[in-house]
């Protein structure tokens, strides 16, 4: 609607706001005053919720594609052993671009040294490489060295830890943050995608630097089983145990509760 | 019903209060955005700060449920204080903004925790977690939802086509829908971000907001009921008081014993009573004034002659109109209303009482 008739001159004796006439000065200082207090205050409280969030750890995604070339495993998820400048064995788990696993990728009967092209996500003393996907992003090594002897596997104990089943790959650094339950949704499409799974205790569950391989009690990947607890808090209770670089948490579901 | 209609009416002061919006919400998010880099820890490889992404999708909801916040802080505030009457005046692009900011915090989250996957991200959206038996567990996401439809709803429906078409009564249940999707807001905060976090600010901010807004409409509906209802004296008809004791061009609210409150109006020598409720949004008409011989709601401007309740021509909104008289040096008027529209002679004050 248009509406411009003129004010009237008592408008100024006592003034009164009418949206489509002209306004008056102590209008126009109200608005500049209002919205001042009103953009200071703002920036205060988002300044005070901004410094009050909760750590989300050290990892990170360096999106630069790299080659690497190492022993291809397969089992409980692909991964890429990779001899180290000092010349030890380091695991580097293998994940597709999105929230799917790259088994289905790996070509069949491809085994031994492979050269794998992809991005880096890395925490602590975690590597995850990101496959590209190109048709060639993964390929036998033919030159290198026999694949080295499997590892032994070392039982550190049995353990019951408070804590939050991870998608691996979200809180090597895909993601920041990569817990809790505005995390919950993309972690439970991360299982689902066959994705590797972690445990962090609840204590240090943002800012911890490393957390135990989350596989079932036979240390084989979880099945679709595991989804209605990913990302909750839970007790787990369960058998800790080393396979060279890597510390597995091997728990059946059934022995998982809720807290 | 209004004479025509167009997309926008600017005026300069709308333009001076859409650029304090628009400078208020990016500061909100920029200042959000600084802030959580700068008290980051810093570690060898560099600050370990939230995704920019993250960041962003934290900085929307919170700078949305602040904006919600305001929106209805400013209406309970315009009632307590005619200060506050020119920041009610363009509240409505405070609300289409608000969705805004809603929907690209909801497209965020989407595309961010529900994409990259090869289930439909709006199906994650709705089944990733079943929980709804489970307070701590339960699916908060659905109720950011549920509140970004009613968001939708409302600034979908702002304009004043909306409001003419679908008639005051609904297009004000429509909108008085914001409650419900504030309340919704709330929970989930409460049932997701908050469960997050370990700080005590989360849950006090936002209890403290929820407290403002319900403090705020408890106290302006406390003024509001302490008009009184009238007692009708002489016959049916009710006592207003002396003519002196309204100031000319504005009115006084007097409350029948059923049926909308009743504005009387003094210009100069003569006395009208018109119907309180504005036609556009249910405004207080008796809390305006007189321009132009014209009663101006204070709401949005709208306006009426006093003689017959009709919008001056080419407008057509009608508003309910009463008869008044004087009796013993005060004015009376008769609680039961005329048909919207209906010229009603004014009571004119003789020479002694003007």
């Amino acid at each position: 609607m248009s509406r411009r008739p003129k004010s009237p001159p008592e408008a100024e004796a006592d003034p009164f706001f009418v949206g489509w006439a002209p306004a008056a000065p102590v209008h126009r200082r109200t608005l500049l005053v209002s919205a001042g207090a009103t953009l200071l205050a703002g920036a205060g409280v988002s300044a005070a919720i901004a410094s009050q969030q909760a750590p989300v750890g050290p990892g990170g995604w360096d999106t630069q594609v790299r080659s690497w070339t190492g022993w291809l495993q397969r089992t409980p998820y692909p991964s890429l052993l990779i001899r180290e400048d000092d010349g030890a064995l380091r695991t580097a788990w293998l994940a597709g671009m999105g929230k799917q696993s790259v088994a289905p990728i790996i070509p069949e009967g491809l085994s031994g040294a492979v050269t794998v092209q992809g991005s880096l996500i890395a925490r602590g003393p975690h590597r995850m490489i990101a496959g590209t996907g190109a048709p060639d992003w993964i390929a036998a090594s033919p030159d290198a060295p026999p694949t080295p002897d499997p590892g032994y596997e070392e039982e550190i104990g049995a353990a019951l830890i408070f804590g939050e089943v991870l998608d691996a790959k979200c809180w090597f650094g895909a993601m920041k943050p990569a817990t809790g339950k505005t995390h919950k949704a993309c972690a439970a499409l991360c299982a689902r995608g066959g994705l590797p799974l972690a445990f962090c205790d609840e204590r240090s569950c943002g800012d911890a630097l490393a957390a135990p391989l989350f596989l079932d009690a036979d240390g084989r990947a979880h099945t679709a089983d595991i989804l209605p607890f990913v990302a909750d808090p839970v007790a787990a209770r369960g058998t800790l145990v080393r396979v060279r670089d890597t510390v597995q948490f091997r728990v059946a579901v059934s022995s998982l509760r809720r807290v | 019903m209004g004479h025509d209609y167009k997309a926008v009416q600017w005026s300069p002061f709308k333009r001076l209060y859409d650029a304090a919006l628009a400078l208020g919400v990016l500061s909100f998010i920029g200042v959000f955005v600084a802030a959580s880099i700068l008290a980051s820890p810093v570690e060898a490889g560099g600050r370990e700060a939230a995704a920019p992404i993250q960041l962003l999708i934290r900085a929307t909801g919170a700078a949305g449920f602040g904006l919600l916040t305001l929106i209805l802080a400013i209406g309970p505030l315009a009632r307590l204080t005619r200060t506050a009457a020119p920041l009610l005046f363009n509240r409505r692009h405070l609300g289409v903004a608000c969705f805004l900011i809603a929907l690209a915090h909801g497209s965020l989250v989407t595309l961010w925790y529900h994409g990259f996957s090869d289930l439909n991200p709006l199906v994650s959206l709705l089944v990733s977690n079943p929980r709804y038996d489970s307070i701590r567990g339960f699916p908060f996401e659905s109720l950011g939802l549920a509140a970004l439809l009613i968001l939708f709803v409302m600034a979908a429906t702002s304009h004043d086509f909306w409001n003419a078409t679908l008639g005051p009564r609904l297009w004000k249940s429509v909108h008085m829908a914001v409650y419900p999707a504030y309340a919704l807001l709330l929970a989930h905060i409460f049932l997701g971000a908050i469960q997050n976090e370990t700080s005590p600010l989360y849950p006090l901010l936002a209890g403290g907001a929820a407290a403002l807004v319900a403090g705020l409409h408890l106290t302006a509906g406390l003024k509001e009921n302490a008009i009184p209802r009238s007692v009708a004296r002489t016959g049916e008809w009710i006592r207003v008081g002396p003519p002196h004791d309204i100031p000319d061009g504005r009115a006084r609210i007097v409350t029948p014993p059923r049926g909308e409150r009743i504005a009387v109006f003094r210009d100069g020598a003569r006395i009208h009573a018109i119907s309180n409720v504005c036609r556009h949004q249910g405004g207080p008409l008796g809390e305006g004034r007189i321009i132009d011989g014209c009663v101006t709601c204070p709401w949005h401007g709208f306006q009426y002659r006093p003689s017959d309740g009709c919008s001056p021509p080419p407008y057509s909104e009608k508003i309910a109109t009463y008869r008044t008289r004087l009796v013993d040096g005060e004015i009376e008027v008769e609680p039961d209303p005329l048909p919207p529209g209906t010229p009603v002679d004014a009571t004119t004050l003789p020479e002694g009482r003007r």
